[in-house]
């Protein structure tokens, strides 16, 4: 019978603080990965953006490499409202995705009707549980999430990421 | 041209759906057995297509291209066609979908349709991570837009405010579909029970939805036969069950997208729906028996009225009047529904498809009387797509 030889773990050993948390729940941001950066880089500067076409004129969201309307890829970077009212709300209490406080402020929010973006999902932050009501209004804001290494060549670069949320206006 | 063949679902089964334990492919066994209990006639060599619908396979079971481990552990042989597909909730649904069009082509002759998911592995708090990848990761899920109880929340506000629909008749949808479910021997919840005061004053997952208005994350498996008129007059000697019609019809994937005037309107839904009966050569009117994908109560009430079955906004007390009830006008989720039967969701439009057999075949175990046409319906992601297929005793003429 073979004896069972011990030796060095080969592999992620699941149960000791090593195992890769492979479901990052923030977006690859940076050139490396990504065609849409500027839409990052102009969350750094506190803008809401989208792409343009720039032969129909359409303007879609999320931001593309193509228009989803003429698909032509002549496209220019424009921004976007960035207040918006609640139609309804939910606070999740159990069962909010790893990594987001519970509870978990979501909203539905209309731009009004000049927006090209008509209505969004937005997380509502910088606001206590029960404060949120129908027809309020929100504004967009941008806050650091966990950077990430990423290979080049035979350095490690960190790529720093932002995203975005909305907050209630103070009345 | 050539008449068209036509496709027959021939028979069908599931895996126990619960929290299990087993590995994805033990349950796609099961479920094979399960099918091949229900077609006593059918061998490994009869089956040339193969069509695993699954989602998580990839991230929870470490099995990205399922189909050759589905091939290898059913002993199959497929000369025709052999994929994976996903389309989360509507896999097995969308599968059997492509199965028909591979029928009437004569591409292939005998099609395993199977749906399997295991979610709760390695460990259970990574499916609230996996959840983020399901819906638009960059977009919505970076908002926090994980497990869908916020979403169908909204929805349901939105519905309350705009038609008045109230708790009481949600709760009467989950009540019905326990009375349904408790018997089935596979169901995640056969065997319990559910009052209305249960349901009314269950905890909060998300305001307005208390924990039975929500269908659970189910581990499980489901496999149906889909043939040509000729090869299942061969397999079985119950009367045949036709696939009329379908329609699948996808709108956007985010929130930015979403089509309806507001959120508790399913614009979508309809248009499948209205593509489906075109093709089935039927109205809303015909049907006996529906199997509607009942993720959350608000769901079944807005399906009850966007597939036609009873006027805008009238959905809740259209349930709530006993209309989804046996001897009702449609009863709906005969089987328990996703609310209680389970969502393991690749699995769950062919355990849809299923009931709806037995129904049409008379040997349901909730038989609704001489039931002679039956549809199914999934929606998927944040109700960005949906699945709508009609079923006859009768082929289309």
């Amino acid at each position: 019978m073979a004896e069972l030889q011990k030796v060095e773990t080969v592999g992620i050993p699941a149960l000791e603080g090593k195992y890769i948390g492979e479901m990052d729940i923030w977006p690859f941001e940076c050139q490396e990965f990504n065609r849409l950066y500027p839409f990052f880089d102009n969350l750094r500067a506190g803008k809401f953006t989208t792409t343009k076409c720039k032969k129909c004129g359409h303007i879609g969201f999320p931001p593309g490499v193509i228009c989803t309307k003429c698909w032509s890829d002549e496209l220019e970077w424009v921004e976007l409202p960035q207040r918006a009212k609640v139609v309804t709300l939910t606070e999740t209490q159990a069962g909010a995705p790893a990594g987001f406080p519970s509870p978990l402020i979501l909203a539905w929010l209309t731009f009004g009707e000049k927006s090209p973006l008509k209505h969004l999902l937005g997380r509502i932050v910088n606001c206590k549980e029960g404060e949120l009501k129908e027809g309020d209004e929100v504004q967009f804001v941008v806050f650091d999430v966990p950077s990430h290494p990423i290979e080049v060549k035979k350095e490690t670069k960190v790529c720093d990421r932002v995203f975005y949320a909305f907050e209630p206006v103070k009345k | 041209m050539a008449e068209k063949k036509k496709a027959v679902i021939v028979g069908g089964g599931t895996s126990k759906f619960g929290v299990r334990q087993a590995h994805l492919l033990d349950m796609v066994q099961e479920a094979m057995k399960a099918c091949s209990d229900d077609i006593p006639a059918l061998k490994p060599m009869d089956i040339d297509g193969l069509i695993i619908a699954t989602t998580m396979a990839g991230r929870h079971s470490s099995a990205l291209n399922t189909a050759p481990l589905v091939v290898h552990r059913l002993g199959l042989s497929p000369t025709s066609i052999c994929i994976r597909l996903d389309t989360l909730c509507a896999g097995s649904n969308s599968a059997i979908i492509v199965a028909k069009g591979l029928i009437e082509s004569g591409i292939s002759e005998v099609v395993l349709v199977t749906g399997a998911e295991k979610v709760y592995m390695p460990q259970r708090w990574e499916t609230n991570f996996t959840q983020l990848a399901v819906n638009d990761h960059d977009w919505d899920s970076a908002m926090g837009l994980g497990v869908p109880p916020p979403f169908f929340a909204m929805i349901a506000k939105m519905h309350m405010k705009r038609y008045g629909t109230t708790k009481e008749q949600m709760a009467h949808i989950s009540v019905t579909n326990y009375n349904y479910g408790t018997d089935s021997p596979n169901a995640h919840f056969g065997g319990r029970s559910l009052t209305m005061e249960e349901a009314l004053n269950a905890r909060i997952i998300a305001d307005p939805f208390g924990l039975y208005d929500c269908c659970p994350l189910s581990d499980g498996a489901s496999a149906v036969i889909i043939a040509s008129e000729e090869r299942a007059k061969e397999l079985t000697d119950r009367p045949l069950v036709y696939l009329r019609g379908t329609g699948q019809h996808a709108t956007h994937s985010m929130s930015s997208g979403w089509p309806g005037d507001t959120l508790a309107e399913w614009p979508h839904l309809k248009k499948a729906r209205e593509v489906a009966f075109k093709n089935a050569k039927l109205t809303p009117k015909d049907i006996d028996v529906a199997q509607t994908h009942d993720c959350f109560t608000i769901s079944e009430v807005i399906e009850l009225e966007e597939l036609g079955f009873c006027k805008k906004g009238e959905g809740g007390a259209f349930a709530a009047s006993g209309a989804i009830n046996m001897g009702g006008e449609i009863p709906t989720n005969t089987d328990g529904g996703l609310l209680v039967y389970g969502h393991p969701f690749g699995a769950s439009g062919a355990r849809q498809a299923i009931e709806i057999l037995k129904q049409l075949q008379g040997r349901a175990l909730h038989q609704v009387k001489d039931a002679s046409f039956g549809l199914t319906h999934n929606l998927s992601g944040t109700c960005a797509q949906h699945t709508v297929v009609v079923y006859g005793k009768e082929p289309v003429k």
